[in-house]
């Protein structure tokens, strides 16, 4: 405990920070930098989370560049706080526009539009803030408490069981992806394929690069993700005829009253702790979050007929499950260095430009950036709660501008972020090049969102396969016979086998119709 | 299998979720072809698993123990071959979506944009001749001006401020307050500017007479277009 809040006063501590900066005409300004690099991420986030079409993936793998410019602590507090800074956006839109601003406010639209049709969008927006600043405290204080035991855990981590977490991992999103299960499977092959790509790790030898130079370190993960989750997105955009219907009646006041707040407290201990438990598993638990927590509260509800018709404990559940999932899902990057999801991966990105390498040993060497991130967590959701309520008026303005003016815009950003990482122009083809192949696929009822995560995790797994083989001698059976990767192994076939059966695949498709 | 896919997205009014299925499948039930998609979509997974056995030809399998470099490839081709061909079987078996028309309007403008910026941003050797290397200045009001025509409501006046006003903002954030290696106008631009100017405040000079110029823009058309582009400018911000 003494251990807890002295890591987390090295947080703070890094996270307020006095650094002279050097302002033009002023020379230079003691500024605490990380609190408004935080403001700034979380403000990004908010705008991305609000405008349909844009999301976090694409939008941090266009502003990586931007940590180039500042030091590592700095960049990862902005990047995190566009991310969980797009949670909260997503619900102002999910509640407003009934369209949701991201895939984890989509339950958010059911209660959330209802409420603002019955004149009580205020009360909605002011719930689901509320639950997600309760949701952002407790994952905060999960994360850092969480922290120390995980890391250790990492420690005793061999290739074998590195390996069988991942596959654990990629089990979870297919079982968690939406439509067909081989679907799935063939994207994460897909995506572990293309992570291929390149020189091979021990020969070096080029493995699949058609020559081309600029191949042979392998695929960039930006590019990769800018154009399945940019320009793909774009196009898909482009395909739907546009009808936005911004709620026109009075916002009302934003404060819950106290029957409210009655009603929504204990649905937003729930949600916080379903999503924070989601958040923590590989492959990508967080989305499930808000889903479980929505059909939680209305099966145990009094009145289940009221949830679809404005019912606030359906706003307060999935909106606290998001945000806490959506904090959590940094645990097992910090600790264990495995991203669960593409924003982690991107948050890798930003590590290693920095020489930093993601794992257990991030919180030794780098105590301050580790619990410093920790800690920009608490303060952003306070940021949050602050740029949400009172500035409603102008995300509502920014709902109204057409997507005719709007992707040209994330056009030219992605071009202009993906040339800035590495200078070449080849990049910026691949761009296209993936947006249209992602394009097709999603067109094929294929998610793109698998493929990244098989990509994400692909190296490591060939790597720790080839290392943990290595060491048994060619045995296959390592991977059984040490404890932790059994059990791992066995986790992951049971939740295929369960997804996999009849009856529960039919609850499975009514979760997500839900 | 298909009522699953509601989520995210596809939630939008006026997505094609599965709304195109009852009707279309009918049309598509003739021959022994019952799910095109999912054949088509088995057919790419084969194509693309071949394409990889194939490069992969020459690379070492090794064994269990130490392995070379093809075999991890090589395996994950196969397993992605295997699904390929079990969609194929289902596209044949299975009654499923039909294939939708795919738009080319989106597609093709958009990847004709992403090349303009790619061979404009700096000389981009084509054989013996380059493309000119303009800049931002030059790439970025083109990106935006084409890509706009993706959307069959573009206008070029609206697509033509947004351009340039976009193009003023990307100046001053990555150019002069990140100061990121990306080229900002051809040299014959900063020839214009007497000798003493640093680049910061040419940079500065440059996104300040874009800006003028598509505020002119606006001002000069129909002044419900100006409203709306004004907004969208902000939006640019993100």
């Amino acid at each position: 405990m003494g251990d807890l809040l002295g890591n987390l006063a090295l947080g703070f501590g890094t996270v307020l920070q006095v650094v002279p900066v050097e302002v033009p005409g002023l020379g230079p300004v003691p500024l605490p930098m990380n609190v408004v690099l935080c403001f700034v991420g979380c403000l990004v986030g908010t705008l991305i989370g609000v405008l349909p079409g844009v999301g976090p993936v694409a939008t941090i793998a266009m502003l990586l560049p931007i940590t180039f410019k500042f030091d590592p602590t700095g960049a990862l507090i902005m990047l995190a706080g566009i991310y969980y800074g797009a949670q909260y956006g997503g619900s102002t839109t999910a509640i407003l526009v009934n369209i949701p601003g991201e895939a984890t406010s989509v339950v958010t639209t059911l209660d959330g539009h209802q409420m603002a049709r019955q004149g009580r969008a205020g009360v909605a927006l002011g719930i689901a803030a509320i639950g997600s600043f309760v949701a952002g405290c407790a994952a905060t204080v999960l994360i850092a408490a969480l922290g120390a035991p995980l890391t250790r855990l990492a420690l005793v981590f061999g290739p074998a069981e590195y390996f069988s977490l991942m596959v654990m991992g990629l089990v979870f999103a297919v079982v968690l992806a939406r439509g067909s299960i081989l679907k799935a499977v063939a994207m994460i092959l897909l995506g572990i394929l293309l992570s291929t790509v390149g020189a091979d790790l021990e020969t070096g030898q080029e493995r699949m690069t058609f020559g081309l130079p600029f191949l042979s370190d392998g695929i960039d993960f930006a590019v990769l993700a800018m154009g399945l989750f940019g320009i793909a997105e774009i196009l898909r955009n482009l395909d739907q005829t546009e009808s936005r219907d911004v709620v026109r009646q009075a916002i009302g006041r934003l404060l819950p009253g106290r029957d409210d707040l009655r009603q929504s407290s204990l649905p937003i201990l729930r949600g916080t702790a379903i999503g924070a438990v989601l958040g923590i598993l590989p492959g990508n638990g967080a989305v499930l979050g808000p889903f479980a927590s929505y059909t939680l509260e209305k099966r145990i509800a009094r009145d289940p007929s009221r949830f679809g018709n404005g019912a606030i404990e359906g706003v307060a559940g999935p909106e606290s499950a998001n945000n806490a999932g959506a904090q959590t899902s940094f645990i097992p990057l910090l600790t264990l260095g495995i991203p669960p999801n593409a924003v982690m991966a991107l948050m890798v990105g930003a590590m290693t430009i920095h020489g930093i390498v993601p794992g257990p040993q991030v919180m030794t060497k780098n105590a301050g950036l580790f619990w410093g991130m920790i800690a920009s967590m608490w303060v952003g959701n306070v940021m949050l709660l602050i740029i949400n309520l009172p500035l409603i008026g102008l995300w509502v303005r920014l709902l109204k501008v057409p997507y005719r003016l709007m992707f040209p815009a994330i056009l030219l950003l992605c071009c202009v972020g993906i040339y800035s990482i590495n200078s070449l122009p080849t990049d910026i083809l691949f761009i296209g090049l993936f947006g249209v192949v992602g394009y097709g696929l999603i067109r094929l009822d294929f998610e793109p969102a698998p493929l990244l995560l098989g990509f994400v995790l692909g190296r490591l797994m060939e790597e720790n396969l080839r290392r943990a083989l290595l060491l048994s001698r060619g045995e296959m059976s390592t991977f059984l016979e040490r404890p932790i990767s059994a059990g791992l192994l066995l986790v992951a076939v049971a939740m295929l086998v369960v997804a996999l059966l009849p009856s529960i695949r039919r609850g499975r498709d009514e979760v997500f119709v839900e | 299998m298909h009522n699953s896919a509601k989520a995210g997205s596809d939630n939008r009014p006026g997505s094609q979720g599965g709304s195109a299925m009852p009707a279309g499948s009918d049309r598509h039930a003739r021959g022994p072809v019952r799910g095109p998609r999912s054949l088509v979509g088995g057919l790419l997974l084969v194509g693309l698993a071949a394409l990889a056995l194939t490069l992969t030809r020459d690379l070492g399998q090794g064994t269990l123990r130490s392995m070379g470099p093809g075999m991890v490839p090589r395996a994950l081709a196969i397993g992605l071959g295997l699904c390929g061909l079990v969609l194929v079987g289902i596209g044949l078996v299975r009654r499923g979506h039909p294939l939708d028309r795919l738009p080319l309007r989106g597609p093709v403008v958009i990847l004709l944009a992403i090349t303009a910026f790619a061979l404009t941003i700096r000389p981009f050797p084509l054989g013996d001749v380059a493309t000119p290397g303009l800049g931002l200045l030059g790439a970025g009001p083109l990106t935006v001006v084409v890509g706009g025509f993706a959307s069959p409501e573009a206008r070029l006046r609206e697509n033509l401020a947004l351009g340039l006003g976009l193009t003023a903002f990307a100046m001053l954030l990555f150019g002069d307050l990140l100061n990121l290696p990306i080229p900002m106008f051809p040299e014959a631009w900063a020839a214009l500017f007497p000798a003493g100017w640093s680049q910061d405040g040419r940079v500065r000079v440059t996104a300040g007479l874009l800006a003028g110029l598509a505020a002119a823009l606006l001002l000069a058309g129909p002044r419900r277009e100006a409203a709306r582009a004004d907004v969208a400018g902000r939006s640019g911000g993100a």
